[in-house]
């Protein structure tokens, strides 16, 4: 009994290593020697014919073997299993150098971008935003801010006409009359939008952005200007600015003044982008001409309020250092993919 | 303006350097873009403002100077000695006052023409204009110095016995001194003899009376013309002069005796003339100094710090405004030359610009609740958010088409164009009526760059006229255009050209922002630009147009470059808007198994997929059905006609679960209810 019991464990151990570790040839093994008519099987079966007094022990021996066969069978059968993953993971690899399946990205135009990251800042500073219509009528244009008929600062701003008097409006300023036409004071708003001017050449667009700003209420000084245009653009640039307010003339303030916003790419110390000056040139304020509010209904001597306005676009040109102005009308796929997020 | 350095120095006794007069010019707002150094010379370019016709001469600059440094001026020098007989038998008459405020004139007799001498040349050539001889020079002289023009007429010329200063008459003609024959118009300002026009008032003279080389006496014009009156005829006529850009900003009115002075002083000097004594002065209107107040209270609150109050009076004083405090307040009285200043406000600033705006400090506007009056529509920003999601890039178009390029993508019955009275270029004379003929244009030309697929988009508004002299409806619309490739090129998969139904895909992307104004209804479209049988056409909950798409008419694509066609879609933003739908309230969401079925079925080429679907979706149905095309196939098995179609219903049950005899008789019922239905019938039976 001893001698076949060996005898089986040798053949059982023999046929295993030829099962490798093929989980079907294991399986085979298994069968072959532990299954209803297995070797070892047939072997336990004939134990009931030994002498009573060697049962025990033969007993004993052959499940202790059947433990061992287990033992190796499971172990057998487990690295069989992870070598045909291994195997079916081999078969299945991809090359990771491929580029992947992408949706297509579009972009949101830097103009675009550029309104709304000034929008928001605004917002965050309690300003509401304010639209209105591109087709205006003298008044809002012109004469309800203090530009009257036959007034050269007309000639500033040479302006597309419509048949009937209106007009393609030449900043966005009529908003700002609309609005305090519509609203009593505090009034705290910016208004962004397309104007149209007649002039087309390296620097200038027939049509372009702007964006104005106006606060109105009792007490409200160019301390206030100063500060809020020092507020905006320090979180636009990310970077504490200084602002620098030059006498200018717009015929809708009083005082009126130029603003410029020191250069963030040079530190204030002069470079290329600010021309050596330190400064960049960002737009036209004022104090709000005591001749609007009387336009608009507003007493002059309760109220002030400032104003400022500044062209998107050439902020945006500025952003991204986009040299020529017309990429931003031309519509070149070349160009605005650039701006794909 | 162009400043001589050299010049200023004569006005001004100063020792700064040009630069240091420059930067402080240009901390006073009247800006130096340029300092230029010429031979002999420095020349300042100097950009002044509407408001400033003061610093349109080198004496009003020097007054700037002098109040930056601390300086006086120099005093003018003397006018020139007079002999011979006095001005007389010359009647000047301001027929319309409105045009014309004061026209002086006087005599210089005995001039000979001739070159200027060189430093008149070197003057006038640092400023900006060329020598002609030495007596028009000397008219360019005087307006550079004082910046107020005069007009020399050569006297013989003149046919007497009055000189009139009225408005045009229609249709009367006059030859100014550059040879062009002008056509005049009523409210334009002549100067008229005894013959009819010799001027333009304030503008240009006329060739009859102009200065030649045999000319030996020289009439002087000063005159101060109504701002309005001179920038009307110069429009009219479309000429700008340095004599019109100075009147039309406005004059001192007391520099015409002055500028007579300097011309006759010149013309003596350089032209051997012998002024005659007299001279002619015509007022029709009086011209007071205006008297203004500021408060030091008032400064306080528009420049955002109080103004010491002895700096404030010295700064006046300095620009020659006689102030004159009491407490709280000055008293100014405004020297005939600042046009500018006519309110307290103006004063202000005087005082701000003058000790300059770097005192201001910094603060920040008490915050206040606010209303707004009219916000943009939460939509524009999220339609652009979800086109360009969609793989579209956005551009940025002109507002303005060529006149006629729009007229096939409007519906039939579109109010007109608006047109532009002056356009810049003929391809930009009206206002678009649709964002689409520009997007295809704009295709294009990227295809014809080498871009092959083009993907774009531009959300902007549109001018539908309501008549000349009102207000155009401007309804905010997003356009795309898609030209090339479904898809990016992959190497996982061939590429297909864009079609009709990814398009329409992008519309319902769209319009999906606004739930609320739907259901939209799919229609075939009729726009004349696009494919009659590859275009679609949007209808919200109450039946109106609210978005088309489809292939750009093959006549249209046939004159472009495209490669296939393209396909283009535009959505009405402001039928969908303003606002986006409020927080999605929740469902519960379903616990139960949904069941699955799928009918085969073969459709007739002209039967719609919706109508099917609606029959179906009246049958009974023991839970919440929803019917979902699964495949289309035409070609090989099926009859050239037919195509076939695979319906999926899956039925989800909100209380119980479904017995398999139930959705095993809603199939059935399904099957009966398609034989109702014209053109559609099961693939193979299924029973």
């Amino acid at each position: 009994m001893q001698d076949r019991l060996e005898a089986l464990e040798r053949a059982f151990r023999d046929a295993l290593r030829e099962a490798a570790d093929v989980p079907a040839a294991v399986e085979a093994v298994r069968v072959r020697f532990l299954g209803k008519k297995g070797e070892l099987t047939a072997l336990l079966k004939s134990v009931g014919a030994l002498q009573a007094a060697l049962r025990p022990a033969a007993g004993a021996a052959i499940n202790a073997a059947r433990d061992r066969l287990e033992a190796a069978l499971g172990e057998a059968a487990g690295s069989a299993r992870s070598a045909a993953e291994t195997a079916s993971v081999d078969a299945s690899m991809i090359d990771v150098s491929l580029p992947p399946r992408t949706f297509p990205h579009g972009a949101i135009h830097p103009v675009t971008a550029t309104r709304r990251d000034l929008e928001a800042i605004f917002r965050s500073m309690g300003f509401t935003v304010e639209i209105g219509p591109e087709v205006e009528d003298d008044r809002h244009n012109f004469e309800a801010l203090n530009i009257p008929k036959d007034h050269p600062a007309r000639d500033a701003t040479d302006t597309f006409y419509l048949p009937g008097g209106l007009l393609l409006r030449t900043h966005t300023s009529p908003v700002q009359i609309r609005t305090m036409e519509a609203l009593a004071p505090p009034i705290r708003m910016i208004c962004p939008g397309r104007v149209y001017r007649k002039d087309l050449d390296a620097t200038h667009l027939p049509m372009f952005h702007q964006l104005e700003a106006l606060v109105v209420d009792e007490g409200i000084s160019l301390a206030d200007l100063k500060g809020t245009c020092a507020a905006v653009w320090s979180r636009f640039f990310g970077a504490s600015v200084a602002i620098r307010l030059r006498p200018g003339y717009f015929p809708f303030v009083e005082p009126g003044c130029e603003f410029d916003v020191s250069c963030r790419v040079c530190d204030g110390k002069g470079c290329r982008v600010c021309k050596g000056t330190g400064w960049i040139e960002l737009g036209g304020a004022g104090m709000v001409h005591p001749a609007v509010f009387e336009a608009v209904g507003i007493d002059p001597e309760r109220y002030t309020g400032f104003a400022f306005g500044l062209g998107i676009d050439r902020i945006a040109m500025m952003r991204h250092a986009v040299d020529d102005l017309r990429l931003l009308v031309e519509g070149d796929v070349r160009f605005l993919e650039q701006f794909a997020c | 303006m162009l400043i001589s350095i050299a010049w200023l120095s004569e006005l001004i006794a100063v020792d700064a350097t040009p630069s240091a007069i420059a930067a402080a010019l240009t901390s006073r707002g009247l800006t130096v873009d340029a300092v230029t150094e010429v031979p002999g010379d420095t020349v300042l370019d100097l950009d002044v403002p509407a408001n400033r016709p003061d610093a349109l001469g080198h004496r009003g600059v020097a007054r700037e100077v002098a109040a930056a440094f601390g300086r006086r001026l120099v005093a003018p020098r003397p006018g020139p000695a007079v002999s011979g007989p006095p001005l007389a038998g010359i009647d000047v008459t301001i027929e319309d006052p409105a045009l014309c405020g004061r026209y002086t004139a006087r005599l210089v007799r005995g001039v000979t023409v001739g070159a200027s001498p060189t430093w008149v040349v070197a003057r006038l050539e640092a400023c900006g204009l060329r020598s002609i001889n030495n007596v028009v020079d000397v008219s360019n002289l005087v307006m550079l110095e004082l910046g107020q023009p005069v007009h020399f007429f050569d006297a013989a010329r003149l046919t007497g016995p009055a000189i009139v200063i009225r408005g045009a008459r229609e249709g009367e003609r006059l030859t100014t001194l550059d040879g062009v024959e002008r056509v005049l118009a009523p409210g334009m300002v002549v100067i008229a003899d005894g013959s009819g026009p010799v001027a333009l008032g304030g503008v240009m003279g006329g060739a009859r009376t102009e200065i030649h080389s045999g000319t030996k006496d020289v009439l002087i014009e000063a005159a101060w013309f109504t701002p309005a009156a001179v920038r009307r005829t110069a429009r009219g006529l479309g000429i700008v002069t340095d004599a019109s850009q100075r009147f039309e900003r406005g004059c001192d009115p007391e520099a015409p005796a002055a500028a007579q002075d300097l011309a006759a002083l010149w013309l003596t000097e350089l032209s051997g003339g012998r002024p005659a004594p007299g001279t002619i002065d015509r007022r029709q209107r009086s011209f007071e100094p205006a008297r203004l107040t500021v408060r030091l209270a008032r400064a306080a609150t528009l420049l955002g710090y109080r103004p010491e109050a002895r700096a404030a009076e010295e700064a006046l004083a300095a620009i020659e405004l006689s102030p004159g405090r009491d407490g709280d307040t000055i008293a100014v009285t405004v020297p005939s030359w600042r046009v500018d200043l006519t309110r307290e406000a103006d004063v202000v600033e005087e005082i701000g610009r003058a000790l300059g705006y770097d005192k201001v400090p910094t603060a920040l506007p008490p915050s206040a609740p606010r209303a707004s009056a009219s916000p943009p529509p939460p939509i524009e920003d999220a339609a652009r958010d979800r086109l360009a999601s969609r793989g579209f890039h956005e551009a940025i178009q002109y507002a303005m088409i060529a006149a006629d390029e729009d007229e096939r993508f409007v519906a039939a019955g579109a109010p007109a164009p608006v047109p532009l009275d002056n356009p810049i270029a003929a391809g930009l004379s009206v206002l678009r009526r649709s964002l689409l003929p520009g997007l295809v244009r704009t295709a294009d030309q990227n295809v014809r760059r080498g871009t092959a697929d083009v993907r774009l988009f531009e959300i902007g508004r549109v001018f539908l006229g309501r008549g000349p002299g009102a207000f155009p409806e401007e309804p905010l619309r997003a356009g795309f255009v898609w030209a090339g490739a479904a898809t990016p090129p992959h190497w996982s998969a061939p590429s297909r050209p864009a079609d009709a139904y990814d398009a329409g895909g992008i519309v319902e992307d769209v319009l999906a922002l606004a739930p609320g104004k739907g259901p939209f209804l799919r229609e075939r479209a009729s726009l004349p630009a696009l494919h009659p049988g590859q275009s679609i056409l949007w209808r919200d909950g109450t039946g109106r147009a609210v978005a088309w798409c489809g292939a750009l008419h093959p006549a249209l694509a046939g004159t472009r470059a495209f490669s296939t066609p393209p396909f283009v879609g535009e959505i009405d933003l402001t039928a969908l808007g303003p606002d986006l739908p409020g927080p999605v309230l929740a469902r519960t969401v379903p616990n139960l198994p949904a069941a699955s079925r799928d009918l085969s079925l073969v459709l007739d080429r002209g039967t719609r997929a919706s109508a099917v679907v609606a029959a179906l979706s009246r049958v009974p149905s023991p839970a919440p059905a929803t019917f979902t095309w699964l495949d289309r196939y035409e070609g090989p098995g099926l009859a050239k006609d037919e195509v076939s179609m695979t319906l999926r219903v899956i039925l989800q049950p909100r209380e119980r679960t479904l017995l398999d005899a139930e959705t095993e008789s809603y199939r059935q019922a399904l099957i009966a209810a398609l034989s109702a239905v014209e053109g559609a019938r099961l693939r193979r039976t299924e029973a």
